[in-house]
């Protein structure tokens, strides 16, 4: 197997281990009230069947970063463990630049880019 | 019960299970399990079509990232082959996240039924196996879309390259849009893309569907998830259930018959794909 198949896979297969546990972890002290959430579970089935723009204004749900200070929080505790599935492409991607030739590189770097666009919140 | 009056524990435990149950036949039948999971919870569950879109990325994302380390390493997933067709669908893929988000829930409700309908037809109808490239086009040999895997099977070791390159990339853009809009992983999009439109062979272009889509979801998966888009309660019991469930469904591979499962899982696309389309239109609620 090429090198940077051999270390995408491996890099993958490992993150994906610690987000499912994480994952998983997380959720129990979600849903066992361990930790309180920023939107408690009770207000829930009320705010869930809301259109997106309802739910933010009724449950002051933070946009964009904006979750990062409240991580602490049940909810958002998840929302961080559930976004590391969403991050771990970009992580890959940048440990088998160095590994790729030339023209392969660079696409790779236009993914990383487009990746970052998205992260940001700005697009 | 009345969903509106069940205590909220009920749906998580609801959800787990059937993204379980998905996560098994989603392997047997060789589609993602978002194209189920987002017409069917989408029509029997309480949350908005905007979360569970959101919930359906992630699982499309999870269930293939979960995949592509063993594919890769079996040579069925290919970096080289994925990367220009993943970088054209992930720019897609972001634009139709945000139109996806952007658009009425009733027009999305009837996209989504329209196209869940056409999908379980198409599904129905398709013969998979298309005729392999003999010759890379100047694009695909430039940027080296070939490679070979061993067929335990066919007891070989077969060399393979792509063709129709141009075309292939406008393809994965317009499953990358599609898939942004409507939170879908579009595996049964990929696969005849690769293999019937790009001559790659029929397992190299399954291994290399979930690669593509474990990379094209991700951009649009920020989207939802910078918006809002994406509640933990929903998302995390499904990720957990499919993603438990995609691993019984690989040891259940071979025992279990395929036929039969993707004839259950043609019914179910075409019931969850109905009553999307009835609920857009107003006509069932």
């Amino acid at each position: 197997m090429d090198l940077d198949h051999e270390i995408y896979a491996r890099w993958l297969d490992r993150l994906v281990r610690v987000a499912f546990v994480l994952a998983a972890l997380s959720f129990a002290l979600y849903v066992s009230g361990v930790l309180t959430p920023y939107v408690p579970l009770d207000s829930l089935p009320a705010l869930w069947r809301l259109p997106l723009p309802e739910y933010l204004a009724r449950s002051g749900a933070p946009v964009g970063w904006d979750w990062l200070p409240l991580v602490a929080r049940a909810d958002y505790l998840n929302l961080a463990a559930v976004s590391l599935f969403a991050l771990m492409t970009l992580v890959c991607y940048l440990r088998v630049i160095p590994l790729l030739p030339r023209l392969q590189a660079a696409l790779a770097i236009a993914q990383v880019l487009v990746l970052l666009a998205a992260m940001s919140g700005l697009v | 019960m009345d969903a509106a009056t069940a205590p909220w524990w009920i749906w998580p435990l609801a959800l787990f299970a059937l993204t379980y149950l998905l996560g098994i036949v989603a392997v047997v039948a060789g589609i993602g399990g978002g194209v189920l999971f987002v017409p069917l919870v989408g029509s029997f569950f309480p949350f908005h079509l905007d979360f569970v879109r959101g919930a359906g990325l992630l699982i499309a994302l999870a269930g293939t990232l979960a995949a592509a380390p063993l594919l890769l390493r079996i040579r069925l997933a290919n970096l080289r082959l994925v990367l220009p067709l993943a970088l054209a669908g992930s720019i897609a893929s972001l634009c139709g996240a945000i139109v996806g988000l952007a658009l009425p829930t009733d027009v999305v409700q009837i996209a989504l039924g329209a196209t869940v309908v056409a999908v379980a037809f198409l599904l129905w109808r398709t013969d998979p196996a298309g005729q392999l490239a003999s010759e890379s086009d100047a694009l695909g040999e430039i940027l080296r879309l070939k490679g070979e895997f061993h067929d335990p099977t066919a007891q070989m070791t077969i060399d393979w390259r792509t063709h129709r390159t141009i075309a292939g990339l406008a393809a994965f853009a317009g499953i990358g849009f599609f898939g942004g809009v409507f939170g879908l992983g579009a595996g049964f999009a990929n696969v005849p893309a690769l293999n019937v439109l790009m001559g790659a062979p029929l397992k190299v272009a399954v291994g290399s569907s979930g690669l593509v889509i474990s990379i094209i979801n991700s951009p649009a998966a920020w989207v939802y998830i910078n918006r809002g888009a994406l509640l933990p309660l929903l998302a995390v019991p499904s990720i957990l259930g499919i993603m438990l469930g995609a691993r019984v469904g690989a040891r259940l591979l071979h025992t279990m018959p395929a036929a039969t499962v993707r004839r259950v899982v043609i019914v179910a696309m075409l019931i969850a794909g109905i009553r999307a389309l009835l609920r857009g239109l107003g006509l069932w609620i």
